[in-house]
């Protein structure tokens, strides 16, 4: 598995990395940490490379490797790599193409980890990043933006992990949404392995906006409950009618790491009515995981 | 849905979003293609203006990549009937071209010879370690650098001059935070004002030289041009780095320990190569060329000539030029030249002139304040959006069919397209600051907007009260 994780800056991304690289650990995924900067505008992106390349020539850093050098000591210091150096050596950034360059580091709780900088739109940068890598998870912290969270769910081809609220100091729950969806077995299978690795109990939830419940969805809280007894996992089951995105706000709060598998809408639905799990991303105020 | 999967219905929809003003820009062409061309407009100025519009979207929205909007101007120049394939062909490459193309090579050879280390000494013999002083200093040389060179150019070089002084004050960036975005303003305002300074400042002049010369409204020389635009340039330095101490006043009054950290870091550069000596002096040889020869060559030719220098001195390699010099803004340069050419042709230029003056007969009333602030007002709004070059390229024929005096109106309209304070996305050395991740997009309207109106007044003031003198 591989998994990318996304950084702003050393002031916001703490949680967003730590929380991504412990789920890496969990998974023994390869891992990806990538920066992405402003866009440069067309008319100019010569003159800037051209100036950033002058940068080199005074030993100073170009927008960003700050922010990988900051992600190169916390994984010296957590040791999630091999240590080769203390400093990050910015010299062993490889440019791969005008708007991005990488340096490879050999993991030693996760498989290898890549330092990413890229340049552009972040939507458009994200993609391109996890259809170059063949990514499974992207992890990113959480925006303000709702249109940021839309792009998010709806044109990333990974699974997405947006990191909201999270402090280590909380104790979480794991809250995993399930129903009759195709993707709701992937999302108890990745919930599984998160809740093993953090030693999270486990709060298997069915939602239905009536009072009576459909057969498909029993049947599904039934798999939940014995896929999760047969992981040894400590969970509860809970049947709950009431509307959706309420329920799982409620409760959700701010102590669960909620996973849920990925709407199996028309894209063209989800564009104009949303879905679940935007729903959830946008609204709740705890990390979700949305497993494609 | 009709046997998309999911994953094809969601890669179009994201295209979709993404290309929404490539989309609008479709729509709307259509929209004006169908209606009826005005009576006082040709057919093919009509045509023209359609173009004209389609560009304005897809340079101004970054769409689709910059040469492929030059390769639909061309293209759609010769499918709408407007010239024939050979009259596209000779107007896109000129001596214009040929300047924008040597000068941005140049700007590659003279940045990658480390001639920047000897030019942060020099500033700080001159202005010493008060923090207002680097500050005039900055605006100062860079203003008169990039008055001659080119204002990218001197952006990359003295970028690393003003973080290093930055990163020797503190390596916390909010301690730093409003010396850092004078220092970085000082570099970017100073570069934009110098490049009104010659002909060979920006590609623009060049331009809109060969559209007064083209259109057979007279010829200025590398020295006339100095005559009228110099002035006001050497006006602006002490005004510009005035404005942005008021508006960024740094904390930091005295950088003695970062000036004296530049000053060891500088000096261990050692003395001036052989080679850093040959590119001055090549550079010295191109200047001399430009105010004496372009007469008879050019000035694209001129600069062209310093680039086959660079290069047969060994000064730079081909491979290094070719990879860091902006293929795609050449050519949309030539395309957008070339559709300025088109719209004189066709009366396309001429109607938008008179469409302007009658629409805004209704507010001023004096017809000569008129020509001038459409010509200014609109060239300083537009080159904020779209690159200086492009707004005179596609500007200046409108510009000089407005009626006036043509040299007032043209130079006029050159410098204010040196007005790009307010946006990232305005010039590139408004992006190289922001490339390097110490200034906010907001900092650029703090200070830019004054330094806007005041250039608009003090241009207004030197060409009714200095340039009548020199025509």
């Amino acid at each position: 598995m591989k998994f990318l994780i996304a950084v702003g800056s050393k002031d916001y991304s703490g949680p967003t990395l730590e929380l991504g690289m412990r789920v890496a650990k969990a998974f023994n995924a390869a891992v990806d940490i990538v920066y992405v900067g402003d866009k440069i505008s067309a008319f100019s992106t010569s003159e800037v490379i051209l100036a950033q390349e002058n940068l080199a020539n005074w030993e100073l850093d170009r927008q960003g490797v700050d922010v990988l050098q900051w992600a190169y000591e916390y994984l010296v210091e957590n040791e999630y790599i091999r240590m080769e150096s203390s400093e990050f050596n910015t010299d062993k950034l490889v440019q791969t193409d005008d708007d991005r360059c990488e340096v490879h580091l050999e993991g030693r709780m996760t498989q290898e980890v890549g330092l990413i900088l890229r340049n552009g739109e972040i939507i458009q940068q994200l993609r391109d990043e996890v259809k170059r890598s063949g990514i499974d998870v992207t992890i990113i912290g959480g925006s303000g933006e709702r249109r940021m969270t839309h792009d998010l769910v709806q044109y990333i081809d990974s699974s997405i992990f947006v990191v909201k609220n999270y402090d280590r100091a909380r104790n979480y729950k794991l809250l995993l949404a399930v129903n009759d969806a195709p993707n709701t077995k992937k999302a108890l299978k990745y919930g599984v392995r998160v809740a093993e690795a953090f030693e999270l109990d486990v709060n298997a939830i069915t939602i239905s906006n009536t009072e009576e419940f459909r057969s498909d969805y029993l049947e599904a809280s039934n798999w939940a409950d014995k896929f999760l007894r047969r992981a040894g996992v400590e969970h509860q089951v809970n049947l709950v009618h009431g509307k959706f995105i309420n329920v799982m706000n409620e409760t959700a709060k701010d102590d669960h790491i909620i996973v849920m598998g990925n709407s199996t809408k028309s894209p063209l639905t989800k564009f104009f009515t949303g879905s679940k799990p935007l729903n959830v991303c946008e609204n709740c105020n705890c990390p979700a995981l949305i497993v494609k | 849905m009709l046997g998309f999967s999911n994953q094809t219905i969601a890669d179009l929809l994201y295209w979709v979003t993404r290309k929404k003003w490539l989309i609008a820009a479709f729509a709307i062409s259509i929209f004006l293609f169908y209606i009826p061309s005005p009576e006082s407009l040709s057919p093919e100025g009509h045509r023209t203006l359609i173009i004209v519009v389609i560009a304005l979207i897809l340079i101004i929205g970054e769409v689709i990549p910059l040469p492929a909007v030059a390769i639909l101007i061309l293209i759609l120049e010769v499918v709408f009937g407007i010239d024939t394939p050979n009259g596209v062909a000779t107007s896109f490459m000129s001596d214009a071209v040929f300047f924008i193309m040597g000068s941005l090579m140049m700007a590659v050879a003279i940045v990658s010879q480390g001639l920047d280390k000897r030019l942060a000494l020099g500033i700080i013999k001159l202005t010493g370690n008060k923090t207002w002083r680097i500050v005039f200093g900055f605006v100062a040389i860079s203003s008169i650098l990039s008055s001659f060179i080119g204002e990218h150019t001197v952006a990359a070089m003295m970028l690393p001059v003003a973080l290093t002084l930055i990163r020797n004050t503190s390596d916390d960036p909010k301690t730093v935070h409003r010396l850092s975005t004078i220092l970085l303003f000082s570099i970017a305002y100073g570069c934009a004002m110098g490049s009104i300074g010659t002909p060979s400042g920006g590609g623009r002049n060049v331009i809109m030289i060969g559209y007064i010369s083209e259109f057979g409204l007279g010829n200025i020389s590398y020295l006339e041009w100095i005559k009228y635009a110099y002035p006001m340039l050497l006006l602006e330095i002490p005004i510009a780095a005035a404005l942005l101490w008021m508006t960024f006043k740094p904390d930091q009054r005295i950088l003695d320990s970062a000036v004296r950290k530049l000053k060891v870091k500088v000096t261990k550069a050692g003395k001036m190569t052989g080679n850093q000596m040959m590119a001055i002096g090549i550079f010295i040889l191109v200047f001399l060329g430009w105010v004496f020869l372009s007469p008879y060559l050019g000035l694209g030719i001129v600069a062209l000539i310093g680039v086959f220098l660079y290069l047969s001195f060994g000064l730079i390699e081909w491979h290094d030029i070719n990879r860091n010099t902006n293929w795609g803004v050449i050519l949309l340069f030539g395309a957008a030249i070339s559709l300025g050419i088109q719209m004189k042709e066709t009366g396309a230029a001429e109607w938008v002139a008179t469409q302007s003056i009658n629409g805004m007969s209704m507010v001023i009333d004096d017809l000569g304040f008129m020509q001038w602030f459409i010509s200014v007002f609109l060239t300083g709004i537009l080159t904020n959006f779209l690159s200086n070059a492009a707004t005179v390229a596609v500007l200046g024929p409108v510009v000089l069919d407005m009626g006036g005096n043509p040299i007032i109106l043209g130079i006029s309209t050159s410098i204010a397209s040196a007005f790009a304070y307010l946006t990232i996305v305005a010039s590139p050395t408004c992006m190289i600051i922001h490339s390097s991740g110490l200034v906010k997009s907001s900092d650029y309207l703090k200070a830019g907007w004054k330094l806007f109106v005041i250039s608009i007044f003090l241009l207004f003031l030197i060409s009714n009260l200095y340039w009548p003198y020199l025509s």
